[in-house]
C-alpha cells in the first residue's frame, strides 16, 4: 500500500474517533441532533471508497479492542465486541465495504451534481443502512437469542436517524468530491 | 485519551496478551454453550470478583460497565417479556459475564501489548502480500497522534461559523474538517517516506 | 554535499515546474530563494527522492534518488514547511524512535540515542509530551531531533522560520548556524539566507541566480523592486 494511502487511512479513523467525541450537532430542518460517529463510517466511504475506507473502520475497531475509548460515549474495551450490539459495529466493516464499492461504482466525475449527489446517497443507503441494519439485527437475534422480528422491531427507531445520515453523507462527499478528489483512488 | 488499562502487577498483568485473549475466547464461547442460569450467575459474579481482586474501586468498575448497562437490562428485559423471565434471567447473566471478563483483559494489557500481539498475528498476512506487519503500529501511533488535532480542528472551524454568525450545520462542519484534514495526508506520507520508516524490511 | 541534477525537467499533470536544468550543489550551507510557487520546494523534494523528475536525474552523494531509493533518502533528512504533521507518534520519544527502528538496536541503544538528541537540542523536558501540544519552536527543534537522530549528512529544511516568532527565529537560525550537517534551506527570511554560504535564486522554474548571498539577494531585490 502507498504511504498516502495508509495516512489517508489513519487521518479518517482520526476523522471517525473525533466524530464519536464532538457534542451532538443540531440538523437545520428539524431539531434533531446527530451523533456523528456511524456518519463517520459513512463517510469513509463514500469519500475514501471501498479499500481505504474500509481499512479506516478496522483501525478504529482494532483501537476500540486494544482498549482505548474512541466510541462514541468513550466506549472502548474488549467488552464493546461481547455485548448485544456488537454487530452493529462489526457491521461497520460491511458497512464501510459496501458503501464504498458502490461510491466507486456509481459516482463519476463527468455526472451532474446532483447525479452524484443522489448516488452517494444510494451507496450510503445501502451500505450504512441496509446492510448494517442486517448485520446488527442478525448478530442480536443469534446471540441474544430474541429472535429476528423482535430484534428488528427492537432497532426500529434508529432506521430515520440513520436514513438522515445518508443524506448528510451524500451531501458531504460529493462537496468533498469537488473540494478535494480522493476518488478514483490514486494507485 | 485515556486507554482503559489499568497499571498493576498482578497474575492477570503479567500473562502474555495472547494468552489472556486466547482464554477470553473460550471462556465466551463456553458461556454462549451453556444455558444454565446459576452457572452465568456465578461466572459474572467470577469476573466481578477479579476486579475486585485487582482493586479496581467500583466507581471505576461502574464507570467501566455503564456503557453496557442500559443495552444488557433492555435486551433481558425483552428476553423475559417474550421468552420468560428464566431466559431473560440467562441473557442477563451472560451478557454481564461476557462484559466483566472482557473488561479484565483490557484492564491488565498494554496498548504496547496489544500492538506486538496484532503485529505477529499480521505476520502471515504479510508473508500472503496483503499487508505489512510494522505498519499496524505506525497507523495506531498516527491515529492517537491527529485525534486531539483533528478536534482542535473542529473548534476552530466550529468558530468560524459563530464568527461570521452562521449556525455550525452538519455538512458545513464536517466538509472542511473532512478537507483540511485530508489535505496534511500529502505531507505526513512525505515525512514518513522521507525518514525512510516503512522502507526497511 | 554532492548533488547533481542533470538534465532535470519536472511537469505536474503536463505542465512544466521545473525546466531542464543542470546544477551542481556541493559545499556546506546552501540557501534557496524565490517567489511563491517558482519550484523551490520542488527542486528540494527532488534531493529526497519525494518527486520524481520527470525527466534527468538526480544524484546525492553519488547515489540516484530513483534507482537507489533508500541509500539516497539515507543521506538526507528533511525538515517540511509545516512541522506540525512531521510528527508522526503521539510522543516525541517514540517519535524519535521510530526513525531508527530500522537500525537493530537493543531498547537501552534506542534510549540513549533518543535521549542524546534530545540533550543536543536542549528539549529534553519534551519527550514525554504530546505532539499537538507543543508550540512553533518548540515544534520546529522537534522535527530536528526526529530527522537527524539517523544521522543523515545533508539536512533540507523548507521555510523553517516562516511561521515563528522573533524569538524562536533566532533560535533556529542559531542551530543552523552550529549545525554540524550540511545544509540546504528554503528561505523568504532574507537576512536568514544572507549567513549561508551560497545562495540559488529560483525564477519560475529556473535557477536565476547562483552565487554568494549578498550578490543574489541583491538581485533578487532589485528583480522585484524593477516591476513595482
Ligand atoms: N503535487 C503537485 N501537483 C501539481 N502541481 C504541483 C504539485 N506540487 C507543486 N505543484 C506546482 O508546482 C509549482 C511549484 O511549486 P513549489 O515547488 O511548491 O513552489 P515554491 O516552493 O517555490 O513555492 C506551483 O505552481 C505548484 O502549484
Ligand atoms: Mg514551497
Amino acid at each position: 500500500m502507498a504511504t498516502r494511502d495508509l495516512v489517508l487511512s489513519a487521518l479518517f479513523a482520526a476523522i471517525i474517533v473525533a466524530l464519536g467525541l464532538v457534542p451532538p450537532i443540531m440538523l437545520g430542518f428539524i431539531p434533531v441532533p446527530i451523533t456523528a460517529q456511524s456518519l463517520g463510517v459513512m463517510l469513509a466511504g463514500v469519500v475514501l471508497g471501498a479499500k481505504r475506507g474500509t481499512i479506516s473502520v478496522l483501525l478504529v475497531l482494532v483501537l476500540a479492542a486494544i482498549g482505548l475509548p474512541v466510541l462514541s460515549g468513550g466506549r472502548g474495551g474488549l467488552a464493546v465486541f461481547m455485548a448485544p450490539t456488537t454487530g452493529y459495529l462489526i457491521g461497520w466493516v460491511f458497512a464501510v465495504l459496501t458503501t464504498g464499492y458502490l461510491s466507486q461504482l456509481l459516482v463519476s466525475h463527468s455526472q451532474a451534481g446532483f447525479v452524484q449527489t443522489v448516488n452517494f446517497f444510494v451507496a450510503a443507503l445501502f451500505g450504512g443502512v441496509i446492510v448494517l441494519y442486517v448485520c446488527g439485527i442478525s448478530y442480536l437475534a443469534l446471540v441474544t437469542g430474541l429472535g429476528f422480528s423482535k430484534a428488528f422491531m427492537g432497532s426500529l427507531a434508529f432506521i430515520p436517524g440513520d436514513i438522515l445520515k445518508a443524506v448528510i453523507a451524500a451531501l458531504a462527499g460529493r462537496a468533498v468530491m469537488v473540494g478535494y478528489p480522493l476518488l478514483p483512488q490514486r494507485t | 485519551m485515556r486507554s482503559l488499562h489499568i497499571d498493576g502487577n498482578s497474575v492477570l498483568h503479567r500473562l502474555p496478551a495472547a494468552a489472556k485473549l486466547a482464554a477470553l475466547a473460550v471462556i465466551s464461547l463456553v458461556l454462549f454453550m451453556i444455558d444454565n442460569a446459576g452457572f452465568l450467575a456465578g461466572a459474572a459474579l467470577a469476573g466481578l470478583a477479579g476486579h475486585v481482586l485487582l482493586r479496581i474501586s467500583a466507581t471505576e468498575i461502574w464507570r467501566r460497565m455503564r456503557p453496557f448497562v442500559l443495552i444488557v437490562v433492555v435486551v433481558a428485559l425483552f428476553t423475559a417479556v417474550f421468552n420468560g423471565t428464566g431466559e431473560g434471567l440467562t441473557a442477563f447473566f451472560r451478557l454481564a459475564a461476557l462484559a466483566l471478563f472482557a473488561s479484565l483483559v483490557t484492564a491488565t494489557t498494554t496498548t504496547g501489548d496489544f500492538i506486538g500481539v496484532i503485529t505477529r498475528a499480521a505476520m502471515p498476512l504479510e508473508r500472503l502480500g496483503l499487508l505489512k506487519a510494522r505498519d499496524v503500529g505506525l497507523s495506531i501511533g498516527l491515529v492517537i497522534r491527529f485525534v486531539p488535532e483533528i478536534l482542535s480542528r473542529y473548534e476552530v472551524i466550529r468558530d468560524a461559523h459563530y464568527a461570521r454568525g452562521l449556525k455550525p450545520r452538519p455538512v458545513s462542519l464536517i466538509v472542511p474538517l473532512i478537507i483540511t484534514t485530508l489535505k496534511s495526508a500529502d505531507e505526513i506520507a512525505a515525512a514518513i517516506d522521507a525518514r525512510g520508516i516503512r522502507s526497511q524490511k | 554535499m554532492d548533488i547533481h541534477f542533470e538534465k532535470v525537467e519536472v511537469r505536474f499533470e503536463g505542465r512544466t515546474v521545473i525546466h531542464p536544468l543542470d546544477l551542481t550543489i556541493g559545499g556546506r550551507r546552501v540557501g534557496i530563494i524565490g517567489l511563491n510557487g517558482s519550484g523551490k520546494t520542488t527542486l528540494a523534494r527532488m534531493i529526497n527522492g519525494l518527486v520524481k523528475p520527470s525527466s534527468g536525474r538526480v544524484t546525492v552523494n553519488g547515489f540516484d534518488t530513483v534507482e537507489r531509493q533508500d541509500e539516497a533518502r539515507g543521506q538526507s533528512g528533511f525538515i517540511f514547511q509545516n512541522p506540525q504533521n512531521q510528527i508522526i507518534l503521539p510522543l516525541l520519544r517514540e517519535d524519535i524512535a521510530l526513525g531508527l527502528k530500522s537500525r537493530k538496536l537493543t531498547k537501552q541503544e534506542v534510549t540513549a540515542a533518543v535521549d542524546a538528541i534530545l540533550d543536543r537540542f536542549g528539549i529534553k523536558h519534551l519527550g514525554d509530551r504530546r505532539a499537538h501540544e507543543l508550540s512553533g519552536g518548540e515544534l520546529q527543534l522537534a522535527a530536528l531531533a526526529s530527522v537527524l537522530v539517523t544521522e543523515p549528512k545533508i539536512l533540507v529544511m523548507d521555510e523553517p522560520t516562516n511561521q515563528l516568532d522573533l524569538k524562536n527565529r533566532n533560535l533556529v537560525e542559531k542551530t543552523i548556524r552550529t549545525l554540524p550537517e550540511d545544509v540546504i534551506v528554503i528561505s523568504h527570511d532574507l537576512d536568514l539566507v544572507a549567513g549561508l554560504d551560497r545562495v540559488l535564486l529560483v525564477h519560475e522554474g529556473r535557477i536565476a541566480a547562483d552565487g554568494g548571498p549578498g550578490e543574489v539577494i541583491g538581485l533578487y531585490r532589485a528583480m522585484q523592486g524593477a516591476k513595482a
